[in-house]
């Protein structure tokens, strides 16, 4: 036990703390030089750049819910119910995941490029179409962004599901099968349920992830244009390594970052235990 | 079975992901290769080889590590030149360690080497940055090294309020830039755009940047200019361009107040004028590169050496990048003045300096001068400096980089003479091509201005914004933009500033 507490301390809680204490402190890099109370919160939150980052984050969160919450459970669905090459599918899926999340990032930026040499634009011009600018178009950046962590992420979430999926009776489904229930039926009424309370941790776990995205918007679009990408976490970046080097605003922005989440949690658990009461 | 057949699948994957990479373990392992598989240049080595190995100083004892030290994937002529000086650095200092790193200076990735103390004991960060550093206790005091080596008579004023603070110095100029415009000429070419003797019609103010910039777009289908407006870096030009709009003097776009507080001041006229020119760039003449938004420094010169832009707004120091670096022979490239505007004909000049990591004792300072000396890149003249400077041209002559004059670094006219007798010698390019870049410096045509003074990094991402709103909304007001940059530029400088 002793080891483990070491090495959360060491590199979990002291950091941790060290953050937070940093975000009441002016700071010359990662020296505390003056004690100055919330003036490092009240000077972000009247940043403009701030606020569209903290909107971005919500809208990156919104995209995410509606393109990536689902399309894993899809997967899963269509995977389990695919009787021949489900090895294959199952490792197709996962595949994207293998590739480093920078290399990935940069494949796509030639993939979206608006050049005539953008991978999307090449294939365009066969049917005359385009050429499209995806990356410059401010109401389209962030959703394009959410589609390419997707397609890289969700391999991975869809083999929870299908783990969960496996732990079903299959006697339910002869069951329901000799009943006369189809495939929707089956889904809506045994799937469905039993998968409920994993979904419910990987859409909390889902939510926390994407409100710290940082590099895919940092290498696609650097937060452009005109901050239309900027995430929370990429504007503390910029904080803190991109010229200011502004530690104690950085921190800052991180711990509100991590008071949304635990209120995120928190509501989370609380809707949880009052499901769990009423059943 | 379906086990291994996911097995094998993956295997595949990784097997394949591996050949995509650029192989450059295996390259390093087989020496110095060139792309291409040149071999070094017998010249490098002749010269080199001029140079004296006699033991300077048995008893300076130091390890140094160096950044900027060329990769095992650079050229063979630039590889021959580097081990060819630690050499000699092994032979005249033979208790001195050179350790090569290949860290080429950011910002982003220097602070945490630094902070961690892993950072090479010589970086080379551009002329912006030092002020940052040394206010932030992230860079060593060399004042008593420089000292020794007689070279503080040497510097140029504005040099030593660059690089120093409180009567201290922390580091030395490597060499100037001034910004210019890079030049495409084949596309110049393709585009019917060259008088009789052949040479491009090369633009000299920003209108016909913009008219012949459309010519080379209707003619060829390449853009007429890139200019990259990612980060910082549209701001960073857009500041040139406003300034020859007239946002200088009572225009300026910072200035400090009665009570001196800085203030942002991006809603002036030239400034408004001026951003209005690049929206006529991409809405009315639509010269620009369609991944503006996206494509930051490197990419520019990447856009222009592989042809795809005719134009790019850039130094005297960057000529290896569309060349060298992308392929572009010097023979289709050109550098000329940067545009004049409708008011003034400025061109921002900075530079990049030699810096010492905060850990730098002094034997490791004094080390890494007489490294540099023998390398030929401090003021100081003997035959060995001379052929380090000789071999250093030939290098770069091999390597399909133009050898052009240097900006001076130093106040030191016989060093200054040296460097310009052997550019002359080594030249490699139609100076015809060049010469208007370097006579606009002397004979007044262009007037050479630094950056603005407050937190200009953070100035240049908030005018990127700007630019990009409006380069990529065709509606979008130009006023309004400029007053958001402002509106955040000032909220900046009140929290950092004017408390």
């Amino acid at each position: 036990m002793l080891p483990g507490i070491a090495l959360f301390t060491f590199f979990l809680w002291v950091p941790l703390l060290q953050s937070v204490r940093m975000s009441f402190y002016r700071t010359v890099n990662i020296e505390l030089v003056e004690f100055v109370g919330l003036q490092n919160y009240i000077s972000i939150f009247g940043r403009q750049e701030f606020q569209q980052a903290l909107r971005n984050t919500f809208v990156y969160t919104g995209w995410s819910l509606l393109i990536g919450f689902l399309v894993p459970i899809f997967l899963a669905l269509v995977i389990g119910e695919t009787l021949r090459g489900r090895g294959f599918f199952r490792t197709a899926a996962y595949l994207p995941n293998i590739l480093p999340g920078l290399a990935a990032m940069i494949l796509f930026s030639r993939f979206f490029s608006a050049e005539p040499t953008g991978v999307i634009n090449i294939i365009m011009s066969w049917i005359d179409r385009g050429p499209f600018t995806f990356l410059t178009e401010t109401n389209m950046v962030i959703p394009i962004i959410v589609l390419v962590s997707t397609w890289r992420g969700a391999g991975a979430t869809a083999l929870i599901y299908m783990a969960g999926l496996a732990g079903i009776n299959p006697e339910l489904y002869e069951a329901a099968t000799i009943d006369g229930a189809g495939i929707f039926r089956r889904i809506r009424h045994i799937t469905i349920p039993a998968i409920f309370n994993l979904g419910s941790t990987l859409l909390i776990l889902q939510i926390i992830a994407v409100f710290q995205i940082m590099y895919e918007p940092m290498v696609l679009t650097a937060g452009g244009p005109d901050n239309a990408s900027l995430s929370l976490m990429l504007y503390m970046w910029n904080l803190a390594f991109s010229g200011v080097m502004d530690m104690g605003r950085a921190s800052a922005v991180a711990v509100i970052t991590a008071l949304i989440l635990l209120c995120f949690t928190a509501l989370y658990s609380f809707v949880n235990k009052r499901r769990t009461e009423w059943e | 079975m379906k086990k291994w057949f996911a097995f094998l699948a993956l295997l595949c994957v990784a097997l394949f992901l591996t050949a995509c990479g650029d192989g450059g373990g295996t390259q390093g392992s087989q020496g110095p290769t060139a792309p291409g598989g040149e071999l070094p240049s017998e010249e490098v080595l002749y010269e080199i080889a001029d140079i004296a190995v006699d033991v300077v100083n048995p008893y300076l004892t130091a390890t140094i590590t160096l950044g900027n030290w060329p990769p095992d994937t650079a050229p063979a002529a630039e590889l021959a030149l580097f081990d060819g000086f630690r050499d000699i650095m092994r032979r005249q200092f033979p208790n001195v360690t050179v350790v090569p790193a290949f860290f080429s200076y950011t910002l982003t990735s220097y602070l945490p080497m630094a902070l961690g103390g892993t950072a090479p004991n010589l970086f080379q960060p551009p002329f912006t940055d030092p002020q940052l550093l040394i206010n932030q206790g992230l860079v060593a005091d060399v004042t008593d090294a420089l000292a020794e080596f007689g070279l503080l008579e040497k510097f140029s004023p504005a040099y030593v309020d660059l690089l120093g603070h409180d009567g201290r110095l922390f580091g030395l100029p490597r060499d100037g830039y001034v910004l210019g415009m890079h030049i495409n000429v084949d596309l110049f070419r393709e585009a019917g755009l060259v008088d009789e003797e052949g040479l491009p019609l090369i633009p000299t103010t920003l209108q016909e940047v913009a008219e012949k910039g459309r010519i080379i777009r209707e003619e060829t289908g390449a853009a007429g200019l890139v200019f990259p407006a990612s980060e910082t870096f549209g701001g960073w030009l857009f500041t040139n361009i406003a300034w020859n709009f007239g946002a200088t003097g009572e225009h300026a776009m910072q200035y400090q107040d009665a009570n001196g507080n800085w203030r942002a001041n991006f809603t002036s006229p030239p400034m408004v004028e001026a951003l209005y020119f690049m929206r006529a760039l991409r809405w009315d003449y639509d010269i620009l590169n369609a991944d503006a938004t996206t494509t930051d420094w490197a990419g520019s010169h990447n856009i222009l050496g592989t042809g795809r832009a005719a134009m790019n707004f850039a130094a005297n120091d960057a000529v290896a990048e569309p060349t060298a670096g992308r392929g572009l022979p010097v023979d289709s490239f050109a550098l000329v003045p940067f545009p004049a505007g409708p008011v003034n004909a400025y061109a921002l000049t900075g530079g990049t300096a030699f810096m010492f990591a905060p850990q730098t004792t002094h034997d490791q300072a004094i080390a890494i001068l007489h490294f540099l000396e023998i390398i030929g890149v401090l003021p100081v003249i003997t035959d060995d400096t001379v052929a380090a400077m000789r071999a250093g041209a030939i290098s770069a002559r091999d390597r399909g980089v133009p050898v052009l004059p240097p900006i001076p670094a130093w106040a030191d006219e016989d060093f200054i003479a040296q460097q310009r007798a052997i550019a002359n010698e080594f030249s490699n390019v139609d100076m015809r091509l060049f010469n208007d870049f370097f006579d606009s410096l002397v004979d007044g045509r262009v007037a050479l201005r630094g950056e603005e003074p407050m937190f200009t990094q953070q100035m240049y991402r908030d005018l990127t914004a700007a630019i990009q709103r409006i380069i990529t909304r065709e509606n979008a007001d130009v006023f309004t933009a400029l007053q958001q940059a402002e509106d955040r530029f000032q909220e900046f400088l009140d929290d950092m500033v004017n408390r």
